[in-house]
């Protein structure tokens, strides 16, 4: 595809590579929102981003800003910088990158899929969720003027293995935070002590409106497990997602409440849904055919 | 608007009881499924509620589940449970896309039309009819048809052409080859035979001449 010309995902903010991925003095070429870019890493960890023209040859110079183990830029004017999240400034907690998943589908598809704990029992099962406790209790949405996010509070599922430091089933909490239509992130306590919670995000880029890396940065309260163990448990889990994302048809995602019936659970996804529809967001969005 | 035609989309005996199928019709997308009693289903390959592919899905006993939240559906595509919440009746609102469906002569036909009029067509008897073998053939529909009524011409025996192509062979076995237009560049035949060559050893005489059949067309 071409690049979008849709002003709302210009405008945002979006990961295109990790910290570590490119050697000084190389470069890599990927793609965000259809427009070919070039990242080119300087002598020391200084990053340039251009975008390459049809002719191949580097254009215009991009924004660049190197935040949660994560590469960002973008291809417009954001109006919102990059969300701060506090947990990854805590020097006893385990920061860990995981580099970043392919996915085939629409960046949304991906976010509603983190922000779902109704399917924790039926892919995630033994660890994320039991096959014989599928419930998921009421929990509230809440659309934060002030910072422009949508959050989902008082969020409880029941786990047999939350995370690679837990032993044994338990009640999690979780705290489920939008922050831009390319990035989500969950608070999640799983330690004894109730205010310290494990953050992990996902950071979305789309390539073109149904290919997408994903960027899975955490900072993890554990002293037992290495960042390898971590990681390897976390992509674990989101590869039996990505066998549901790139199922799910159309890839694009609709916006229309009677073409995808949401049920309770899905408060967080409807929040969802309407705050891209009242941002106008058109890249990634299926537009149904008239009849 | 899908036209109003039966299209054959599998052989029956390949569709097993407590499975879901996927099957392209037009470039449509259908789950072909079967309860654990043996009825069969032909649905559009999308669950209602977040669009996982229902072909995916896992039967359990008269109901297709869907693989990504567990929600049951049964044969009228009603939603009968929500696992998030179980004490919950689902709405009536939230029911998968039926469409119409037959078995008949070994096989099982669909019809994408949303009021279908048209008959199946007749082969006579429904009795007697027996799984050959489906191939995959490069091309619209016309174009497999085409070549696989040349192909029968030179077998022994008398062809008739039609929505499906038959062949009359000289000791009373008639080869029906029923087609699936699959998309412009991918034809399903399904092949299903009656009479005296018909039986479960002459059924794999006849599936390894459909198989030759497929590879004469296909190198051509």
């Amino acid at each position: 595809m071409t690049a979008t010309t849709d002003p709302v995902a210009r405008n945002e903010w979006i990961a295109c590579g990790w910290l570590g991925q490119i050697r000084p003095g190389a470069s890599h070429d990927t793609m965000v929102l259809g427009q070919p870019i070039r990242i080119t890493r300087k002598a020391g960890d200084g990053y340039r981003i251009a975008e390459i023209g049809e002719d191949g040859a580097e254009g215009r110079e991009l924004p660049v800003q190197t935040r949660y183990t994560c590469i960002f830029t973008t291809l417009g004017e954001p109006s919102r910088p990059l969300p701060e999240i506090a947990e990854f400034d805590e020097p006893d907690r385990i920061v860990v990158g995981c580099g970043n998943v392919g996915v085939n589908t629409s960046p949304y598809r991906l976010v509603e899929n983190f922000l779902d704990m109704a399917h924790f029992s039926f892919i995630h099962v033994d660890t994320l969720g039991a096959t014989d406790k599928t419930e998921v209790l009421a929990y509230r949405t809440e659309h934060r003027k002030d910072v422009d996010e949508i959050w989902a509070v008082d969020c409880t599922f029941f786990q047999p293995a939350a995370s690679k430091a837990v032993k044994g089933g338990q009640m999690t909490r979780y705290q489920y935070r939008v922050m831009s239509p390319f990035s989500v992130m969950l608070y999640k306590n799983i330690s004894e002590d109730s205010d310290r919670n494990d953050a992990i995000c996902v950071f979305i880029q789309p390539l073109t409106e149904t290919r997408c890396l994903a960027y899975m940065p955490m900072a993890i309260v554990d002293n037992e497990n290495t960042a390898a163990d971590i990681a390897d448990f976390q992509q674990s889990i989101f590869l039996q997602d990505r066998v549901i994302l790139e199922n799910q048809r159309p890839a694009l995602l609709p916006l229309d409440p009677t073409y995808e019936l949401p049920t309770r659970a899905d408060a967080s996804s409807i929040a969802f849904r309407r705050w891209l529809k009242a941002m106008d967001i058109r890249f990634g969005i299926y537009e149904k055919q008239a009849a | 608007m899908p036209p109003d035609q039966w299209n054959a989309v599998a052989l029956d005996s390949q569709i097993r009881a407590s499975s879901s199928n996927p099957v392209i019709v037009n470039d449509y997308a259908v789950a072909l499924w079967r309860s654990a009693s043996g009825q069969v289903n032909a649905w559009e390959d999308r669950c209602p509620h977040r669009g996982m592919r229902l072909s995916l899905g896992f039967v359990e006993g008269e109901q297709l589940r869907c693989i990504y939240h567990g929600w049951g559906y049964a044969p009228d595509g009603q939603c009968r449970q929500i696992p998030a919440h179980p004490d919950l009746t689902p709405p009536k609102t939230i029911c998968a896309r039926r469409h119409a469906v037959e078995r008949r002569y070994g096989l099982i036909w669909t019809n994408l039309a949303d009021d279908p009029q048209a008959a199946l067509p007749d082969l006579g008897a429904d009795e007697g009819w027996v799984a050959v073998r489906s191939i995959f053939l490069t091309g619209g529909v016309q174009e497999a048809r085409k070549a696989v009524a040349g192909d029968l011409a030179e077998w022994d025996g008398t062809v008739s052409d039609g929505d499906v192509v038959t062949l009359e062979m000289p000791d009373g076995t008639r080869l029906a080859a029923a087609f699936q237009p699959v998309d412009a560049g991918s034809t399903g035949v399904h092949f299903v035979a009656r009479g005296p060559a018909a039986t479960a050893e002459g059924r794999h005489g006849l599936a390894r001449q459909v198989v030759q059949l497929r590879n004469r067309i296909e190198n051509n």
